[in-house]
């Protein structure tokens, strides 16, 4: 692989709680190589925003990072100042978040906020109103020009997500962030977006980092996948090794609760019984002891290792049967 | 069955701009059809899935049997009372019995709030405080397979599955008979999903509540709901019963639909019947069927007529000129 536009290396971030430490991510090891697109899976809780937010450098306050790095085309992002920041956020890479109205201000129209964010590019006020129009048209805001004028409030969840990805697509980044991007959307406009998502990546190489509990949209478009459970990435390798070979016993699981893998209609659908542990304190040997049904003597005292499986397939589990 | 919920021609209107500007600029009409006729059913203990696209009117169909936008004409009957029109004291022991699960309760309820004052919120509402506070939201909690100790955290402190949960012993605080759930699921992983699925499928069998599922997921919808209804610009295109829907589909929109879901195997070849296009606005609705700027088989009648009522069958109907027939799906 060339270099990776990111590159995570070790990472470990805590909360800092009155109840104790939340260990909320360990040892994190992923790149994102240049141009594609790589996936995020895993139960809600197991740290993909946590992820995220330490990669754009915007954390919770209770947040620490208490080991590793994040590098951003070669520059390791902690060394960064404010101000240069600032500038790669919303330029080199964007984001688009689960909820739009994080990146949505109530009270300015949708036309002024997508002109604002092009506050960079030396062109007419008119022309980055077309520019912004152009864009809700293609994410498929119907009666664009008009709707311009128009507050969030005045759409509806689903449209104020699209209006995001326009707004996150307008700045042509390195590398676009997106946590969930298509929950509010319906299956018409989620494959819209992902052919989208997957020719803007073709036309600009950009990368993506991508998640999402839709299995089948992960299937689609990503390259690789990584798997997380608790904090921890489990699992990660190509996108075909991860749906047709999973080695780890979560990422199995996890696949077998895909309600459309399952053909018979039924009420009761399949789960993987348990909880996640606590976060403050981990247990000792593997994250996944307690709700792994091929679980071993080994897994309880002691953390597996990470095992190679085939090129660019790891997961740590000590009874993979490679 | 009588029918527990019964909605008629239901006709929901936006104002698009102030009456001062709508004079201005002479506009005899500033409005928009946000739900546009829409008619259907639902028996005790049946669960109705409401699925459309993004900006179809799911939402607003739901807010609009809750009483919380204004309803232009059309009929919402509960237990055979029209509440349309009623007054709000009139009105106010139905609504008991129609309740709103929020789809994120960490997010939509205050933070500030511990769990057992947001279960209790209902009951302060309809000033239905229980003798023994605690005890019901133990109850609650319990229904819910929550730990009573639960009741003293924040919404922060509880992870996705847990939060859902919460919200799911909200809805069920005052004994409702129908629980409105605008994705219930949205935001959760695989397992999770399930978890709250067949919580919702075992209080249906041991309560007999009705549900009305709006949910994108139509793996989902095929799995929990016993009808379905299709929706696009404020309208049913198609509804039936779920299995009918899926496998006997009439209406071109529901073919598009369906096979625009895609399998979670990277290696699937997809025979997505493509629909092209931009979904129009409420704003510049499209004259004839409504569909026709973006259906694959559109003819010059669409553009003209609105295509009349057709039923396929028991409970089954479509708006189309020219269905699907039978044999091709
Ligand atoms: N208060 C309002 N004023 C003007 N238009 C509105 C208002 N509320 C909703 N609308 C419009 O009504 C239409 C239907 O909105 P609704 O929220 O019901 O959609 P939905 O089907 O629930 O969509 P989603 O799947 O994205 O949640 C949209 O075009 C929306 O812009
Ligand atoms: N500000 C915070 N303070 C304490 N714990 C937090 C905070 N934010 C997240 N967490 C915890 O960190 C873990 C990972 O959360 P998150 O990254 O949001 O997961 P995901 O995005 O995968 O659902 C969870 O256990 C969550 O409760
Ligand atoms: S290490 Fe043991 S407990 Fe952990 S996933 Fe593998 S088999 Fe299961
Ligand atoms: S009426 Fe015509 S345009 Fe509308 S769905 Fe049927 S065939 Fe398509
Ligand atoms: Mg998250
Ligand atoms: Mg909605």
């Amino acid at each position: 692989m060339a270099e990776p536009v990111l590159d995570i290396r070790n990472l470990s971030v805590n909360y800092l709680t009155p109840r104790g430490t939340v260990k909320a991510l360990r040892r994190i090891n992923l790149q994102v190589p240049s141009a594609k697109v790589v996936g995020l899976v895993g139960e809600s809780g197991c740290g993909k925003s946590t992820l995220i937010s330490a990669v754009i450098r915007l954390m919770a306050e209770n947040a620490r990072v208490a080991a590793g790095e994040i590098r951003f085309t070669g520059k390791d992002m902690q060394q960064l100042s404010p101000r240069d920041l600032r500038a790669i956020r919303g330029r080199d890479m964007s984001m688009v978040f689960q909820d739009p109205m994080t990146a949505l201000n109530p009270v300015f129209t949708i036309g002024r906020q997508m002109a604002d964010i092009q506050y960079r590019d030396a062109v007419s006020g008119k022309e980055k109103l077309k520019r912004a129009a152009d864009m809700l048209s293609l994410v498929g805001i119907p009666d664009a020009v008009s709707r311009l004028d128009n507050y969030p409030h005045h759409f509806s969840g689903g449209m104020r997500q699209r209006i995001t990805i326009a707004m996150a697509l307008l700045v042509q980044p390195k590398l676009l962030i997106a946590d969930e991007p298509t929950t509010a959307l319906d299956a018409t406009l989620e494959v819209q977006i992902i052919r989208l998502l997957k020719d803007l990546q073709a036309d600009f190489q950009c990368a993506i980092l991508f998640i999402s509990h839709h299995l089948n949209v992960i299937a689609e478009l990503c390259d690789f996948v990584g798997v997380m459970y608790a904090g921890e990435l489990v699992e990660k390798g190509s996108v075909r090794d991860i749906f047709h070979r999973p080695g780890h016993p979560y990422t199995r699981a996890l696949l077998e609760c895909d309600p459309s893998v399952i053909a018979e209609p039924t009420r009761f659908l399949p789960t993987i019984p348990g909880e996640i542990p606590s976060l403050i304190d981990l247990p000792e040997g593997c994250i996944f002891y307690d709700r792994c049904p091929g679980a071993a003597q080994v897994c309880k005292k002691i953390p597996p290792p990470e095992v190679s499986i085939a090129e660019h397939h790891t997961a740590a589990c000590h009874c993979l049967e490679v | 069955m009588e029918p527990l919920l019964e909605v008629e021609h239901l006709r929901v209107r936006f104002k698009t701009k102030s009456a001062v500007k709508a004079f201005i600029e002479k506009d005899d009409d500033p409005y928009i059809d946000g739900v546009m006729g829409v008619s259907f059913a639902i028996e005790p203990g049946r669960t109705y899935g409401l699925v459309g696209e993004s900006g179809s009117g799911k939402t607003t169909v739901a807010r609009a049997v809750m009483g919380l936008v204004p309803v232009d004409s059309g009929a919402i009957r509960f237990n055979g009372e029209n509440l349309v029109g009623l007054s709000r004291d009139r009105v106010k022991p139905f609504r008991r019995d129609i309740a709103l699960m929020f789809q994120d309760p960490a997010g939509s309820l205050s933070p500030r709030l511990k769990i057992r004052s947001i279960l209790a919120e209902p009951f302060r509402i309809h000033d239905k405080m229980p003798e023994n506070l605690s005890v019901e939201v133990a109850r609650l909690l319990k229904m819910v397979n929550l730990s009573p100790s639960m009741g003293d955290l924040y919404p922060h402190q509880l992870s996705g599955g847990q939060a859902r949960r919460v919200g799911v012993a909200r809805a069920l605080a005052l004994s409702p008979k129908l629980i409105i759930a605008d994705e219930p699921t949205a935001g959760l992983d695989v397992s999770v999903q399930g978890e709250i699925l067949n919580l919702m499928a075992r209080l249906q069998n041991d309560m007999g509540l009705s549900f009305l599922i709006i949910t994108h997921n139509l793996a989902v919808v095929r799995h929990v709901s016993d009808h379905v209804a299709i929706m696009y610009l404020g309208r049913f295109l198609e509804q039936g019963p779920t299995q009918t829907v899926f496998h006997h589909m009439r209406h071109p929109y529901t073919q598009a639909l369906l096979s625009a879901h895609s399998s979670p195997d990277p290696d699937t070849v997809h025979h997505r019947i493509s629909i092209s296009g931009e979904i129009p606005g409420l704003v510049s609705r499209p004259l004839g069927c409504e569909f026709h700027t973006r259906c694959p088989g559109v003819r010059e009648k669409c553009r003209r007529l609105f295509p009349p009522r057709a039923d396929a069958g028991k409970d089954h109907q479509y708006f189309c000129h020219y269905p699907l027939s039978v044999s091709e799906n």
